[in-house]
């Protein structure tokens, strides 16, 4: 299979760039001139010979509108239709839509027109509420609001935010539910109707932002009884919306409630742990799907080996607030051996542009347990050497090192709490 | 040098580098800017000989060593105008020179006013990416 890789001038030497058999600039450095830029990257996947577009997992990836250009174009977008991003990728209708298949929602809106809208359902709800991009992911316009005093200022910059990551700056509302736990189901759905989930992944470890930081699969102290629900509820909600290809379906798990918080029909970042724990290849899955092959396997057919663990490396100043780094790195060196992995597209004299998220790198480490995973994945952040810019390794070790982590007793709270704390 | 025949602005230029130069201990100086190129060197090696500094600078001439590059806006099939321009060409006004063809729609590559044409840097039929020189022309 040969791939041709789309680049902005900011990321002419990124690792993907070199490794494709061919690449094409789309634009300059900002994003809505490049990697938003729908005519420029249909021409070079057309004018390639190309027949399929892979989104991977920012940008356009939830973007229905960019599945069906790519569709009257002939060429197969490699996720779900376009009418089913459309209705589950749109965070405020799957909602809806949910609620239709009998799965529990947060408390929350449809799309806010306007800050008196958001000021009238934070009334309803009952504060304190989270604001959240319909088209949204990765903790990008997203904003907790406590009272109504903050709301105008939270609405603005969240719809911002959307609007300048998204291209959509659509927001809805949904209840903040206290420190619940964060676990996300993976699926695979494909053109036949057969779905299947590769299990959970705890990612409760997310930095203020509600970026997550640290995950792992399976999720630790699960009860049987939660764990059947959660996939229970995953397929259901597939089924019902006939979805395929991959897809990430994520609840807030607090005590004994379970609700859906929103499905993100894409593959994620933190794919690479359940990838671990099944021995599948998702993103290989991704493109059979999209070909028009069956699943070719059933649920029982999934066994789930050991334990994972991801530490996203960003290029942060953790004890400033995660403050963006950019710059170049002047010397890279990755980790290795058995059950580690390193996903980058970042080598020593690499530059770090300005304009994207701040990950550069993901390490993942795989252990036949749960601390087998911990002490693999502390060797390899200590084996791990990023120079030229701060980043998340040093404080990713301390967050492993904790009791609350090294139990397995955390939720969506830990991270901002540890934050305070310091600050004290 | 007398005052009643102003140096053109390149030969200050040339003067003030030269006396620069002069100053240090440096071999050879090189400035590029706005598609203009001064290079200065001292005639031998030996440290103690001072460059001289050229008396008639009136005649010195520099020539544009960068030509206005014309890059690609957007990503598509490159094709020459009819006629079709060649190196070398005198172009008197804004002409198109070429187009791209991206997504079925026709995207005029202008050469955005006069000029001689030193490079036809892409054929006919060529996939094109972002930012791609297409054309260098000497303004002048």
């Amino acid at each position: 299979m040969r791939t041709v890789a789309i680049f902005s001038e900011a990321d002419r030497e990124s690792l993907h760039v070199r490794q494709a058999d061919e690449a094409f600039c789309v634009g300059p450095g900002p994003v809505p001139r490049s990697y938003l830029n729908i005519p420029n990257i249909i021409s070079t996947a057309l004018i390639t010979g190309c027949d399929a577009i892979h989104p991977g997992y920012g940008f356009l990836a939830e973007n229905a509108r960019f599945a069906q250009i790519c569709a009257d174009h002939g060429l197969t977008f490699i996720g779900p239709k376009p009418g089913v991003i459309a209705a589950m990728g749109d965070k405020a209708t799957a909602k809806r839509v949910m609620r239709e298949a009998g799965v529990a929602t947060t408390p929350g809106t449809d799309i806010l027109e306007s800050v008196d809208d958001a000021l009238h359902a934070g009334e309803e709800i009952g504060y304190p509420v989270l604001l959240k991009a319909t088209a949204g992911g990765g903790g990008k316009g997203m904003r907790a609001v406590e009272n109504p005093h903050e709301m105008e200022r939270a609405f603005t910059s969240a719809t911002a935010e959307a609007e300048a990551s998204f291209k959509d700056g659509r927001v809805y509302m949904e209840k903040l539910i206290i420190d619940p736990r964060h676990i996300e189901v993976q699926v695979l759905g494909d053109e036949f109707g057969n779905v299947v989930t590769f299990g959970e992944r705890d990612c409760s470890v997310q930095k203020p932002s509600h970026q997550k930081l640290i995950e792992e699969s399976p999720a630790p102290h699960l009860s049987d009884a939660a764990r059947s629900s959660l996939l229970d509820m995953a397929v259901r909600a597939c089924k019902h919306v006939h979805y395929s290809n991959a897809g990430t379906l994520e609840f807030l798990v607090s005590g004994h409630d379970v609700y859906f918080m929103e499905m993100n029909t894409r593959i994620q970042v933190e794919h690479p742990v359940t990838e671990m724990v099944y021995s599948v290849d998702l993103v290989k899955e991704q493109i059979r799907i999209a070909a028009g092959e069956p699943l070719g396997y059933a649920q029982h057919d999934l066994q789930l080996r050991g334990h994972a663990i991801e530490c996203r490396i960003n290029a942060e100043d953790a004890y400033n607030n995660f403050a963006p780094q950019a710059g170049a790195l002047t010397k890279v060196v990755f980790p290795g051996g058995p059950g580690v992995r390193v996903d980058t597209h970042v080598f020593s004299g690499a530059a770090v542009p300005p304009y994207y998220d701040s990950m550069i790198a993901k390490v993942i480490a795989f252990g036949a347990s749960r601390e087998a995973a911990i002490a693999r994945m502390e060797r390899a952040l200590r084996e791990t050497v990023v120079e030229g810019v701060s980043t998340t390794i040093d404080y990713c070790l301390e967050i492993l090192a904790t009791p609350q982590f090294r139990e397995g007793r955390y939720d969506i709270g830990f991270l901002p709490r540890m934050l305070a704390h310091a600050l004290t | 040098m007398s005052d009643e025949h102003p140096l053109p602005p390149v030969a200050r230029r040339v003067r003030a580098l030269a006396q620069l130069l002069a100053g240090t201990d440096l071999l050879r100086l090189r400035i590029e800017r706005e598609g203009e190129e001064i290079e200065l060197g001292r005639r031998a090696l030996h440290p103690d000989l001072v460059p001289e500094i050229p008396h008639d600078l009136g005649a010195i001439e520099t020539k544009p060593v960068r030509a206005d590059q014309i890059r690609a806006d957007l990503v598509g099939i490159f094709h020459l105008s009819r006629p079709a321009p060649a190196e070398g060409d005198l172009l008197e006004n804004d002409r198109e020179l070429a187009f791209i063809e991206a997504l079925g729609i026709r995207n005029p590559v202008r050469s955005r006013g006069p000029g001689r044409i030193v490079t036809v840097k892409r054929g006919e039929g060529e996939p094109v990416e972002y930012g791609a020189v297409l054309f260098e022309i000497d303004r002048g």
